[in-house]
């Protein structure tokens, strides 16, 4: 068996490249696939703390490859989704701590235990990048549509085409779309970012306060119902393996003036 | 209805989003080729003189700029000659 090892990159920091990993992990295994979380932000561990599952980490990724720790012992299984593992980074080593060839050794390891390995690349474009790329076949690139977001994801976008002969395949995938301030002309749609990047699309999720309540319980919105950012990762996992899903009606979260009428007078009402 | 209170109020100025996917076209030409800033410009005043010292030249009409497609980036300069100079 050998899985497929996609890594999740966006150059600038902050635009939701964890959560991203994380939900996609979580939705993909959701389909019954087995999938393998690698968090690449050595120095700078979170990935953990995103599923909930920071208590439960005894070895990382440098221990494996530095064999301190066989890869099973470091893999940490989901709380929930038993086909569902973290490798968790090193919070006190740096970006140096894995080369490129450890990397691919180690992608090598894991493709063939699991369907997915699903890397989450640091920021920025120098070594870490570099290093969380080199054991992948497909790249995400995460942006969200502000410019210096987009400017990132073009140089990021311009990285990958330069590996082709590594990377078969890269989309994008566009975070926090707030369709109220695009309907107004506030900001950048998603049809203006990929004429801009002129890049195949793979998802778009709406900015969602969700994210910050899933990420406070360490449960990805991906693995609960009822929002609008865990159907738009789970639609996401679904075109990964190939379905092909209908991007979500983004002007229907605006909702009617009726719900945006009760919206205005008691703003916690979710409608 | 929100529309139609955006058109009532509609001033003349770009909307931002138009502001911004104009910067970041700009921007990224500029990336994609390492060009540096006023690179372009100089260029253009240089073809000009060039063309100038054939023909009678439409200063008005003239369109310089660098165009992208697919991520590939091609010049496409128009000059509108008026007539051959001898």
């Amino acid at each position: 068996m050998s899985g497929r090892v996609i890594v999740i990159t966006s150059g600038k920091g902050g635009v939701g490249k964890t959560t991203a990993s994380a939900n996609i992990g979580v939705a993909l295994a959701n389909t019954g696939a087995s999938v393998a979380l690698v968090d690449m932000d050595i120095g700078l561990r979170n990935l953990d703390i995103l599923m909930g599952l920071e208590n439960r980490v005894v070895y990382n990724l440098v221990d494996v490859v530095e064999e301190r720790c066989k890869l099973r012992q470091a893999l940490v299984k989901d709380k929930r989704l038993p086909n569902l593992s973290l490798l968790p980074a090193a919070q006190t080593r740096d970006k140096t701590a894995v080369n490129s060839d450890q990397m691919k050794v180690l992608c090598g390891e894991l493709k063939a235990i699991f369907d997915f390995v699903i890397v989450d690349s640091p920021a920025g474009i120098e070594s870490g990048f570099q290093n969380a790329v080199a054991g992948a076949e497909e790249a995400i690139v995460i942006t969200t549509p502000e410019m210096s977001a987009v400017r990132d994801a073009d140089r990021i976008i311009g990285l990958l085409e330069a590996r082709k002969d590594e990377i078969s395949q890269y989309r994008l995938v566009i975070n926090r779309i707030r369709p109220n301030m695009v309907k107004n002309s506030d900001m950048m749609s998603v049809e203006d970012v990929l004429e801009i990047l002129s890049v195949k699309l793979l998802g778009v999720v709406p900015e969602d306060e969700e994210i910050i309540i899933s990420t406070n319980r360490g449960e990805p919105v991906a693995g609960t119902d009822n929002t609008r950012s865990g159907l738009a990762f789970r639609n996401i996992a679904r075109r990964i393996r190939g379905e092909d899903v209908e991007l979500m009606d983004l002007d229907a979260l605006n909702g009617t003036w009726m719900t945006r009428l009760v919206k205005f007078f008691n703003p916690s009402v979710r409608v | 209805m929100q529309q139609v209170i955006n058109w009532f109020f509609r001033t003349n100025t770009d909307s931002a989003r138009d502001t911004a996917k104009d910067r970041m076209r700009n921007m990224l030409t500029h990336d994609r080729l390492e060009l540096p800033a006023g690179r372009l410009e100089s260029l253009e005043e240089e073809l000009i003189a060039v063309v100038s010292r054939y023909f009678d030249l439409d200063k008005d009409t003239t369109k310089f700029d660098i165009e992208q497609y697919e991520r590939r980036a091609s010049l496409v300069a128009n000059f509108r000659l008026l007539r051959s100079k001898c």
